[in-house]
């Protein structure tokens, strides 16, 4: 992966574009995976409801960390800053929007089937702002120049 | 007597002794230290949630009026609020991302192009606190959701008064925003 991407820092545009996307897009898929196999580990080390108290530990925590982020980004934009920032909100906005869907979808396929779109979304998202962070002007920079205007 | 080599605080000793006599997992030495006097449930909760809806969706009985019938109430009110800009803003980024990925040009030229329209300070200054209210907004209510999560400020009064200082506050930040 190192290899494309720096085959991708040489010619920018054009053919190996797509070829960034899919990486980004793999990385992302990588990183939730990680995720994922971490609540399992949860899961088999205690009970679901251990991991469920677990799972409202870490809302509350990343919770805490993007309030943070804030002015942290203010005081110190960057690539660091973008791309923090970018897990951040996808993540928080993953789980809080699972929240809603816990609480208004009901039955097993329908929930099965909510979930699978979310998270579908969210690795949308998520690759979509590292590739704004990777091939544009980044989070942090696209906010100063918005509110300049 | 076993118990009490196990555990050897006093405090555990009596507490032990009586789940031996119950003939509960102390029986077993290798679990002595980390018991719970724990019952196995009959079903999971989501076993019991799932049950209530299949019977209550299949008996196609109307829905209560809460909505309606109720007085809504101003922290029920920043209740639906918050949820609707967390899921609004939620939208946004979501966009914002999927347009990065669709869109061919990039950022700055969609800030030009947009800048070419020429809007007036007004509208302008309008569609920054429609960014600026929502994110201030759903920040403080957030705070004043970590500071229920700790357990402060459940008192009606502190309830009433702690959502008018979110409103307050959110406010102030959004054109305090909009205006530098």
């Amino acid at each position: 992966m190192a290899a494309i991407v720096r085959l991708s820092s040489v010619c920018r545009r054009g053919i190996n574009r797509n070829l960034v996307r899919l990486t980004v897009f793999a990385c992302a898929m990588q990183i939730t995976q990680c995720a994922n196999s971490l609540l399992i580990l949860a899961l088999t080390a205690g009970s679901a409801s251990k991991a469920a108290s677990l799972h409202w530990t870490a809302e509350r925590v990343l919770s805490i960390l993007l309030l943070a982020m804030a002015p942290v980004a203010y005081y110190n934009p960057g690539p660091v800053m973008d791309y923090s920032l970018a897990a951040a909100l996808t993540l928080h906005g993953h789980w809080g929007i699972g929240q809603v869907l816990t609480d208004y979808v009901h039955g097993d396929t329908k929930i099965k089937i909510a979930k699978a779109g979310l998270f579908l979304l969210s690795t949308v998202t998520f690759s979509g702002l590292c590739y704004f962070n990777y091939n544009d002007v980044g989070i942090c920079k696209a906010i100063a120049m918005l509110w300049s205007k | 007597m076993a118990n009490r080599l196990i555990c050897g605080t006093p405090g555990l000793i009596s507490v032990t002794r009586t789940l031996g006599r119950q003939g509960v997992c102390l029986s077993r030495p290798q679990y002595a230290v980390l018991c719970r006097h724990v019952v196995p449930m009959g079903t999971t909760a989501k076993e019991e949630m799932n049950t209530f809806w299949a019977k209550n969706s299949r008996s196609n009985r109307p829905l209560s009026p809460h909505l309606t019938a109720y007085k809504w109430t101003m922290p029920m009110m920043m209740s639906v609020a918050h949820r609707g800009t967390g899921i609004g803003l939620s939208g946004a980024v979501s966009a914002v991302a999927v347009a990065a990925l669709v869109l061919p040009g990039n950022y700055p030229y969609y800030l030009d192009l947009i800048h070419s329209l020429s809007f007036g300070p007004f509208l302008i200054g309008l569609a920054k606190l429609g960014i600026a209210f929502p994110l201030s907004y759903h920040a403080f209510n957030g705070i004043r959701h970590l500071i229920w999560d700790i357990g402060k400020g459940f008192r009606m009064a502190e309830v009433y008064r702690s959502g008018y200082a979110v409103i307050g506050l959110s406010i102030i930040t959004s054109i305090a925003l909009v205006l530098r």
